[in-house]
């Protein structure tokens, strides 16, 4: 049977933004329909209003010619429409199956064989009996996709669901919604990633400042046109300029070890690898191989043995990320929100986290607010973080200029070495722009990079050497001239 | 008709306005209650509130009682600004009571200026002491501050009943369960002739004033603050962010085991069963409706001891159990959190602007 999905003249107004302004939009069964937009653009609050989440202001929303009161999440599930959130929403220390039987009123057998007979249609090996935080994020997203298709819905909408990927669960995924897509089930796919919409849907529908910009087939766009509708503005193409980096050795990392008690963590062996002034080393690889653990080693977050770092000819593997900065290193970690800043604390204080002692933040154990916030203005001038209040909690700013905000707060010290993880992670076009930008800066200021990063494309742009990580150990060292991206999956796969 | 929206942030003057509307609405549901009762209202809340206080004796009594409250909820709100649940100052507290008890027994039969300043250092000994063991426990093994700090308590009143019936029950008593009484060199002084407000008031005080200066002015409050927020953050900042939570632990302990050393030393002069009315419990409504600040704990202190003399006199002269003070204890609470839903959302009027 046909699904057909109306959304008509929805209308949802927040103090100071409007984020849905009389958006009307039809979709039907058998094709792949993407929502595109940048970060704040209104689609996660338009999808947020079709799983009840939200209540519009003003507009109806049309299930096969039904007008929908959803007034809760519960709502969308009785109407069959079915929701994967960025972020995941499962009790990490549950099963798989107890997570999926939480919100179902089924037998527990009849359901655990509803959910074996999906997870052999689709080709999805979970084991059902172990806590979810066992699991990948891949596997997390597939535990939410089950408890979607348990409830045999009509709609499915994905909000961003690469987000947390890597290269090849991104492909398994696809592959399954194009599947899910064939059944029936109308899919509706939200993203910034413009090669994903390519790759993946069938029709696009751009949204830009609350307001939907166009609505068109994918066959009638390609990745630019498709960039310049999304950013409202021509984009300019950023393109490292390869040159001949120098020979003068700024990092070198001799044997390093690290083997972890935790073991959902990965082990690191025979580590050995060298940065040059003015050079990127790229370290690419599918998540959860070792990455986290290299960038804690090279941080000094995990100590390790002090002559397996040498840096500017000084061993420091045995100091604390603080003594380490001071050897003139800084440090952007994955996590936003966790780690690399303080979301609850305002926007001055974070900046205080990097506590360089020549920026004299803490002069004799006390505080020195005058100095944090003088230099946090010039961080957000310098740096275009989109605000000018520094004593806005840092939780109010988007993805983008946090990042932007983490990154000045590095750079300000000019730090010969910034060891990066992840940069871009969840960001839209512009601040991604922006990011890379900065990166090459450095790199034409004659400092170096290690940029450890998931995003093989972002890799390929700015290094200008990449090795690969795999079951903690890393591959050799190539020019990044040399690499395809084709070869990288090799690597990363554990192959040769 | 009226709706409900969310704030852009949390608003700053609502932050300092809440107590005080929390308060309000306490005195509105108090009398009501008195009025179900058969009471006049009014009447019952002056008897309450005013009568108290309206004298020398009753305002010596309120800052008396607010001494401890206000000692603990400084400790507490070092806890509890770094996320760290300590729940358990009661049992801090008694311990703290237990240890300047024992060393002030130690004393009982000599004098001397040195006596008071170690048996004041015991007693912040002990509260640090007691306070190490929910620390050690969630730093190291994981486990949750709140079960343990709480479990605790009952541990500490039930070694303090041992004591007191037991090995340091005082020979000469006649079986009563409390110890001999300190001498006077372990006493801490009293302020005026006939009063019972002591020179504890002075360790509240002093605590006040460290407490803002080390969280708003020192690297070290800094850091507590991270810590408690985040200990991978703390981690790459390059903080001990392990040997922090410790620390607000351990300055907590401190706190609260004052307090018991003013309740043991100051006017009573001897460990018995009952060392404190709770304080330590009370202590956390005092620590948020003074929304964790200093000067704000200094105000709430004095409010909630209120409910403490207000429930004697309203047993005096009404004829209704004290435990009243409880309830008015509680209402606050519970209105101060009811009332911290206007921090995130304000009411609109619809019509009105569109």
């Amino acid at each position: 049977m046909n699904t057909n999905l109306k959304i008509s003249n929805v209308t949802k107004i927040y103090p100071g933004c409007v984020a849905n302004d009389n958006v009307s939009l039809e979709f039907n069964s058998g094709k792949i329909y993407a929502l595109l937009g940048e970060n704040g653009a209104g689609k996660s609050t338009l999808v947020k209003i079709l799983s009840g989440v939200i209540i519009p202001d003003e507009g109806k929303i049309y299930l096969n010619e039904n007008n929908l009161k959803l007034n809760s999440p519960l709502d969308a599930k009785k109407n069959d429409i079915g929701m994967v959130f960025q972020h995941f929403n499962l009790f990490e220390t549950l099963s798989v199956f107890e997570n999926l039987i939480i919100d179902s009123d089924e037998e527990r057998e009849s359901l655990r064989e509803k959910i074996d007979s999906i997870m052999r249609k689709y080709n999805f090996s979970i084991d059902l009996d172990i806590p979810v935080l066992n699991l990948s994020a891949g596997q997390k997203q597939k535990v939410e996709i089950i408890r979607c298709l348990i409830r045999n819905p009509k709609v499915l909408i994905m909000d961003e669901p690469t987000s947390v990927l890597t290269e090849q669960e991104t492909s398994e995924l696809f592959l399954s919604l194009k599947k899910f897509s064939e059944e029936g089930i109308l899919i509706i796919y939200i993203t910034h990633k413009l090669k994903e919409v390519m790759e993946l849907c069938d029709e696009v529908a751009v949204m830009r400042r609350g307001k939907l910009v166009s609505v068109s087939e994918i066959k009638n766009e390609n990745i630019e046109s498709l960039a310049n509708k999304m950013v409202g503005q021509n984009l300019k193409t950023i393109k490292k300029k390869k040159e001949k980096t120098s020979s003068d050795q700024l990092i070198n990392i001799i044997n390093l070890n690290f083997i972890s008690e935790d073991p959902f963590e990965t082990n690191l062996s025979d580590i050995n690898f060298s940065v040059n002034r003015g050079e990127c080393l790229g370290i690419a690889g599918i998540s959860g191989n070792g990455q986290s653990e290299l960038f804690q080693v090279l941080s000094g977050e995990i100590i390790s043995d002090k002559n397996s770092i040498e840096f500017n000819k000084n061993y420091i593997g045995d100091l604390n990320p603080q003594e380490r900065r001071e050897y003139l290193m800084a440090f952007s970690p994955e996590d936003r929100l966790e780690q690399a800043a303080i979301p609850q604390m305002a926007i001055f204080e974070n900046v205080a986290l990097n506590n360089f002692k020549s920026s004299n933040f803490f002069n004799n154990g006390l505080i020195n607010e005058n100095k944090i916030k003088e230099h946090s203005k010039k961080i957000i001038s310098d740096f275009n973080v989109n605000t000018d209040n520094i004593e806005l909690k840092s939780q109010f700013l988007s993805g983008g200029n946090l990042q932007k905000l983490i990154i000045g707060r590095e750079l300000i010290t000019s730090p010969d070495l910034l060891i990066c993880f992840n940069p871009t992670w969840g960001l839209d076009v512009g601040a991604i722009n922006y990011i890379h930008e900065t990166l090459i800066k450095i790199n034409e200021q004659n400092k170096s990079i290690i940029l450890i990063s998931t995003d093989t494309d972002e890799l390929l742009k700015l290094s200008d050497k990449i090795s690969v990580i795999h079951k903690g150990k890393l591959s050799k060292i190539m020019n990044a001239d040399e690499v395809t991206s084709e070869k990288l999956g090799i690597l990363m796969g554990g192959g040769n | 008709m009226i709706k409900i929206v969310k704030r852009d942030q949390p608003s700053r003057a609502i932050f300092f306005l809440t107590p005080i509307l929390a308060i309000f609405l306490t005195l509105v549901a108090g009398g009501l209650i008195f009025y179900i009762l058969g009471f006049k209202p009014f009447e019952a809340l002056k008897f309450f509130f005013i009568v108290p206080i309206a004298d020398k004796y009753g305002f010596s009594e309120l800052l008396l009682k607010a001494t401890p409250l206000c000692l603990i909820a400084i400790g507490l709100s070092f806890c509890f600004k770094s996320n760290n649940w300590n729940i358990g100052a009661e049992g801090q507290l008694t311990f703290g009571a237990i240890v300047s008890g024992g060393v002030a027994l130690l004393f009982y039969e000599q004098e001397g200026f040195y006596i008071l300043p170690i048996v004041i250092l015991a007693g912040a000994i002990g509260g640090m002491l007691y306070a190490s063991i929910p620390a050690i426990l969630k730093t190291y093994f994981n486990t949750n501050e709140i079960l343990v700090s709480l479990m605790l308590v009952y541990v500490s009143k039930l070694i303090l009943d041992y004591l007191v019936v037991g090995p340091w029950s005082n020979p000469e008593g006649f079986n009563f369960p409390e110890t001999r009484q300190f001498s006077d060199s372990a006493r801490l002084p009293l302020l005026f002739e006939g009063l019972r407000i002591h020179a504890g008031i002075f360790l509240a005080l002093a605590a006040v004033v460290i407490s803002w200066f080390v969280f708003y002015k020192t690297y070290l409050g800094f850091q507590m603050k991270v810590s408690g927020f985040s200990l991978k953050t703390a981690k790459y900042a390059g903080y001990k962010g392990k040997k922090m939570i410790i620390l607000v632990f351990l300055i907590s302990g401190a706190c609260a085991g004052l307090a018991g050393v003013g309740e043991i030393t100051g006017p009573i002069g001897q460990l018995h069963r009952e060392v404190s009315p709770d304080y330590g419990f009370t202590a956390i409504i005092v620590a948020f409706l003074g929304r964790l600040h200093p000067v704000g704990i200094i105000f709430a202190s004095l409010v909630v001891a209120i409910t403490y003399l207000g429930a004697e006199t309203a047993q005096i002269f009404m004829q209704i159990p004290k435990y009243t003070g409880q309830v008015f204890q509680g209402m606050i609470l519970f209105f101060l959190l009811a009332s911290d839903y206007l921090l995130f959302f304000k009411f609109k009027f619809i019509g009105s602007k569109k």
